[in-house]
């Protein structure tokens, strides 16, 4: 009776251990392992990265577009990511060629770039951001 | 020197300690969290009220703009202040403070209402740059030095860049005015 109490005992912490250290590994160490995956998938995006557009991103944060000033080639593609609780758009100044309309906190937009651009917020207009084509 | 620098320097801390003393001691009313929450909604409340007023009575759309600014980033704020205080329990309570705004912005709201055209716009644009500086002011040397939890500064922080783009855009617009 005795000895039976025990060796259960002996048995619930063993997979107990099992089970933490199950809980300890992550999902990817878990999954099965195909050989050469992982270089594949590096390798594709090296050879895109240089040839194709680029996608930069400007920060809406603090009521600031940060990066203020960006340079691109032409075709690129700019991210406006608005981390700040308050809507904000991004518009382009001079002749309103074009405009974000709202961006609501935690929302982005983007923008493929033909032009120099000087755009500000029409929201808070005191929030201004320059792109230059290189 | 270096022996010579050493009272010098203690001097020089000690007595910056003491006015700093003086002046935490004499820089108005202590307010706890749930005081501090309420001056937080009361502050942008007020100014979500003064942009309601100039939405039914400007038609310069300069100001109308401003105004719908004010009106959704301030009720924004709020929204943002009372998840905040629900999420910690707390809840917003009444202080001499959040009385004291409440009391001025009546009186305010009042003059506001008794003009019209232009002079509606001035003042509204006057009393919005006044409002933002002494909100600025009372956030960065009361609110934050004495709010207790740590969620609850940060998000006294945050706010400070947007009453600061806030000003910027109201003296902006003042400043049109002024060259008319």
């Amino acid at each position: 009776m005795n000895k039976n109490l025990k060796l259960r005992r002996i048995t619930f912490v063993y997979l107990l251990i099992i089970f933490f250290l199950y809980g300890c590994s992550t999902p990817e160490e878990r999954a099965i392992k195909v050989p050469g995956a992982d270089s594949v998938n590096t390798n594709a995006i090296r050879i895109m990265q240089p040839a194709g557009p680029k996608l930069h991103v400007v920060e809406i944060k603090d009521m600031k577009f940060q990066p203020e000033s960006l340079s691109v080639k032409r075709g690129d593609t700019v991210m406006w990511l608005n981390h700040d609780i308050v809507t904000h758009c991004v518009t382009e100044e001079k002749t309103k060629a074009w405009t974000s309309s709202n961006i609501i906190a935690n929302a982005s937009w983007k923008l493929v770039i033909k032009n120099d651009a000087d755009y500000f917020c029409a929201i808070h207009q005191v929030m201004k951001g320059k792109i230059t084509v290189q | 020197m270096k022996q010579f620098m050493k009272p010098v320097m203690a001097a020089m801390v000690l007595s910056m300690l003491t006015i700093a003393n003086v002046y935490s001691q004499t820089s108005g009313p202590k307010l706890s969290d749930p005081e501090i929450a309420s001056v937080a909604v009361v502050a942008n409340q007020i100014d979500v009220d003064y942009a309601r007023i100039a939405k039914i009575k400007s038609k310069n759309a300069d100001v109308l703009k401003f105004a719908q600014t004010m009106s959704e980033d301030h009720t924004a704020v709020i929204k943002q202040a009372v998840a905040l205080v629900t999420k910690l329990g707390v809840t917003p309570k009444d202080n001499a403070v959040s009385q004291k705004l409440l009391s001025d912005a009546q009186k305010t709201r009042k003059q506001l209402s008794s003009k019209s055209g232009k002079a509606f716009d001035k003042a509204y644009i006057d009393n919005e740059v006044a409002y933002h500086k002494a909100v600025i002011n009372a956030v960065e040397n009361l609110l934050i030095p004495q709010s207790q939890n740590a969620e609850l500064k940060k998000l006294l922080q945050d706010v400070v860049p947007t009453l600061k783009a806030h000003l910027a855009h109201a003296e902006m617009v003042q400043k049109e005015f002024s060259k008319k």
